[in-house]
């Protein structure tokens, strides 16, 4: 299989995703969910508050009960993608692999080609120490060029201004629809926790993508150094040999309790390495949206 | 716990390398951007016990390991647990006098000492020190193959040379090694004439090994004796030989058996020769072998030459006269011009037989003579006291006219004096000449009437007063001998030596001519000291008490003293215990540092 970064120096980012996604045989779905579109479904009975345009009047006449037609929505679900774009995503352990932020714009690329293809609208909001772009969802396909196009903006704040990203976010879906959050997730777990759980009371489904470079799970340099937070002022000074095992450790620890604290919101979490092909945040993305309630 | 080289303790100051290094704050120059700084800080936190452990662990190891390293350079030595022996300066002294050439079980004894010494040697450690010493005081020492050469080169002296000046000169060098055990081990077969006395030996361990069996029977040569010194051309030799029970003999000379006959006990026998040549020649008296062959033989050596042609003057008196006559008719000299017999102040020349005037108004002229001839003697005022000489061959002769003698002022050389008058010299001697201090004349002196007379004047004539065969030397070997003037060196050598130099006379027996450049002048003869020839032993206990020393073993067990040769005492080298920690240490370390860094990590990294 074709590594990630083996497969971006091909081309632009946008080509790339054509082939990401066309390789992703089962990325198409069908939602659960009725909706009212062209293409008829079934009748249900009248419920107060139901649109009085979608009534069937023959079957009234016919039958003298109050029937609504129900259609196929062809839009199936909107689905806003909280892109992180700060410093500490455009960092990567090894010249071999892609950067964190670029192995994610392409993620990123693909997840909103494969919805608009089935029709979802697919917004997107990038941030930083502030929201750097914010596309609300569309279903068209300039929808996806727009998308790319963003994914170009500048970014690398020095700060993750996550709880605004994914509270814009909840705002550009009316109603209740995906959220797809694509950080390295180096945030507070608490802040991100509130911020998460206004975006579950809004009825959005959650899926988080941790996306983490194989040297942070890890540590496979060696000797002495100062390490230091490209986002904060926190420097550690330390032996890699000292601490290699305590740091695996500690890092498995963190992902457990993002699993655990994230499954309590019901928000579907993935950790995804930036030497994984790319069809496997697609797979994972879905297959999280599908065992969701 | 002691230490052989303590200089390099101080390395143990290396142990303050990991420490400095634990203490010291580190500089980190190196930066590197990680994003998830703060998992790693978190990671440092929960083990930052447990690292200071390993650390802690670590530097205690790392300075252990480089204490051992130091304190094993230095060599320790204690009464721990230990390998091998003690650090040993061990010199071995083999006895190689001529005793132990005989023949014991049909092998020579110095063998079965050899074997001895190279067991002893070949247990020795690289810690040890070895030398070997043989009797003659000759001295090997440094790597084991060198000392096991020399072993192997020990051949039997030919005399009994000075097994406890060998013994003595061991203990010194084991005891300059300096090491912790000094010991000496003795390997003799106990002959009791090479142990006159008690031999202190201070604070080294002796072993001894000295054979439980009698000694063999053995007979010698004692007396090969050339009858007179230098042949005119008649000699005789004086032949003798220890035992009881009668042996056959044999006379060589210049090679050639020259007479053969049977000595009966302890008797002594005269055989007569005339030979042919004419020169130095070299002889030998043999006897049948018996199982020591060093003592079956003895040599001598004779100057054969035509008789000294004399002449005498008319001042030198009627017994003088006479007596040269009868001389002449028994060939022992012959009428000539050679030697001159004459009055001190009629004499013409040298050699001479200067005899004192029978006018004591003579004197001065005598004296002017004396001078003239370069004589460094002088005649005092004649003296009328009658007293008795003291000399050889004249001893007891009566004088009563004599002429005192005293040294001419400057005098340098060093004149003998063969016989005093009232404790004055009477007769004198020296080169080319001998000087009478009484006239010969029967009422000056009893001398020319006495039967000694004609041997006497014979003896002078043909002996001290004939320049030639008078390099006659005798030594026993290894002795330090004193070359006649003149002498370069001996036949054979291509060595020159000094005029008057002290050389070793050869260990072996023999006959050595010396030499002047090419001409033969002399000869040294070489023999055994007859003491040598007696082979009974010391005892074992005889022995022990003879010995002083630290701890003295003796034992007729051969696997006793290679087993005994080395300090069996509680100190042992530590050396290996502590190289063993050390490399304990390291491998702790070893498994310390890669607990913390798996194989796969260390390879990827």
């Amino acid at each position: 299989m074709i590594d990630p970064a083996s497969l971006a120096s091909l081309g632009r980012i946008e080509i790339i995703a054509r082939w990401v996604v066309d390789g992703f045989l089962s990325g198409l779905h069908r939602s659960p969910k009725k909706g009212f579109s062209v293409e008829f479904a079934e009748f249900r009975p009248y419920q107060p508050g139901d649109d009085l345009r979608f009534i069937d009047w023959r079957v009234v006449a016919r039958s003298d009960k109050w029937m609504i037609k129900q259609f196929q929505e062809e839009t199936n679900t909107r689905a806003a993608i909280v892109l992180d774009v700060s410093r500490s995503m455009d960092w990567t352990g090894s010249p071999e692999r892609l950067t964190k932020l670029r192995y994610a714009e392409q993620v990123t690329a693909a997840i909103a080609l494969l919805l608009i293809r089935q029709r979802d609208a697919v917004g997107l909001v990038r941030y930083d120490d502030r929201l750097r772009t914010v596309l609300p969802a569309r279903a068209r396909s300039i929808q996806w060029r727009r998308i790319v196009k963003s994914l170009e903006d500048p970014g690398a704040g020095s700060d993750s201004r996550m709880a605004e990203g994914v509270q814009q976010a909840a705002k550009l879906i009316r109603r209740p629809g995906i959220v797809i959050l694509i950080s390295d997730l180096l945030v507070d777990v608490d802040q991100m926790e509130s911020s998460l759980r206004v975006a579950r009371a809004a009825g959005h489904q959650v899926t988080v993508l941790h996306i983490m470079d194989p040297s942070e799970l890890e540590l496979d340099t060696r000797g002495e150094a100062i390490f230091y937070d490209p986002e904060g002022t926190l420097e550690v000074t330390a032996t890699v040999s000292d601490v290699r095992k305590a740091y695996a450790k500690t890092v498995a620890h963190a992902i457990e309790e993002w699993r655990l604290r994230l499954a309590a919101l019901g928000a579907g979490y993935e950790v995804i390495r930036t030497d994984s092909p790319f069809g496997v945040p697609l797979r994972k993305a879905f297959a999280t949206r599908q065992r969701l309630p | 716990m002691s230490f052989l080289a303590p200089i390099w303790l101080v390395l143990t100051a290396a142990v303050a390398v990991p420490l400095f290094l634990h203490l010291m704050r580190r500089r980190i120059d190196m930066r590197r951007e990680f994003p998830a700084a703060r998992y790693l800080l978190r990671a440092e936190k929960e083990n930052v016990r447990r690292l200071k452990l390993r650390n802690l662990l670590l530097m205690l190891l790392r300075t252990l390991t480089l204490l051992f390293l130091a304190m094993a350079a230095a060599r320790p030595i204690g009464e721990l647990l230990g390998s091998g022996h003690v650090p040993s300066a061990i010199a071995v002294v083999v006895d190689n006098s001529m005793s132990t050439g005989a023949i014991v079980s049909g092998n020579p004894l110095l063998g079965r000492f050899k074997t001895m010494a190279r067991s002893v040697v070949q247990g020795a450690s690289a810690n040890d020190e070895t030398w070997v010493v043989t009797a003659d005081g000759t001295v090997a020492g440094g790597a084991r193959s060198v000392v096991l050469e020399a072993i192997d080169r020990i051949e039997p002296l030919g005399g009994r040379a000075d097994l406890m000046a060998a013994i003595t000169h061991a203990a010194g060098l084991v005891l300059a090694a300096d090491l912790p055990a000094s010991t000496v081990v003795v390997v003799t077969d106990g002959q009791s004439s090479q142990w006159p006395g008690d031999l202190s030996l201070g604070p080294v361990r002796v072993v001894a090994y000295a054979p439980s069996d009698t000694a063999p029977y053995n007979r010698a040569v004692t007396m090969a004796e050339p009858r007179p010194p230098r042949w005119s051309p008649k000699g005789s030799v004086t032949v003798g030989a220890s035992g009881a029970d009668s042996v056959t003999f044999r006379v060589t000379l210049g090679g050639r058996t020259a007479a053969r006959g049977l000595l009966r006990g302890s008797d002594e026998q005269v055989v007569r020769l005339e030979p042919s040549e004419r020169g130095w020649l070299a002889g030998a008296v043999d006897l049948t072998p018996d199982e020591l062959r060093g003592d079956d033989e003895r040599h001598f050596a004779v100057w054969i030459g035509d008789a000294p042609a004399v002449s005498v003057l008319p001042g030198a008196g009627v017994f003088v006269r006479e007596a040269v006559d009868a001389l002449v008719q028994s060939a022992l000299v012959t009428r000539g011009s050679a030697v001159e017999v004459a009055p001190i102040d009629e004499a013409t020349k040298l050699p001479a037989l200067l005899i004192a005037p029978t006018d004591p108004v003579r004197l001065g002229a005598a004296n002017r003579n004396l001078e003239r001839l370069g004589v460094p003697w002088r005649l005092e005022e004649v003296r009328r006291d009658e007293t008795v000489a003291r000399g050889t061959d004249v001893d007891g002769t009566s004088v009563r006219v004599r002429f005192p003698l005293r040294s001419a002022p400057g005098a340098t050389a060093a004149p003998d004096t063969l016989a005093t008058a009232s404790g004055e010299p009477w007769i004198v001697a020296g080169p080319d000449y001998v000087l009478v201090g009484s006239p010969m004349t029967a009422d000056a002196t009893t001398l020319p009437v006495r039967a000694q007379f004609l041997p006497w004047l014979s003896n002078l004539l043909s002996q001290r007063l004939t320049r030639e065969g008078s390099g006659l030397m005798h030594a026993e070997p290894g002795a330090p001998i004193r070359l006649p003037a003149g002498v370069t060196g001996f036949e054979g050598d291509s060595t020159i030596f000094s005029a008057g130099a002290t050389v070793k006379a050869p260990s072996r027996t023999g006959v050595f001519f010396l030499r002047r450049g090419e001409e033969r002048v002399g000869a040294l003869v070489v023999n055994p000291e007859r003491e040598e020839s007696r082979l009974d032993r010391l005892s074992g206990p005889e022995l022990t008490a003879r010995l002083r020393g630290r701890d003295v073993v003796v034992t007729a067990d051969p696997s006793e003293v290679t087993q005994r040769a080395f300090d069996a005492s509680n100190q042992r080298p530590l050396q290996a215990i502590l190289l063993l920690l050390a490399l304990a240490c390291l491998v702790a370390e070893m498994l310390v540092v890669r607990q913390a860094e798996p194989r796969g990590v260390r390879q990827a990294a």
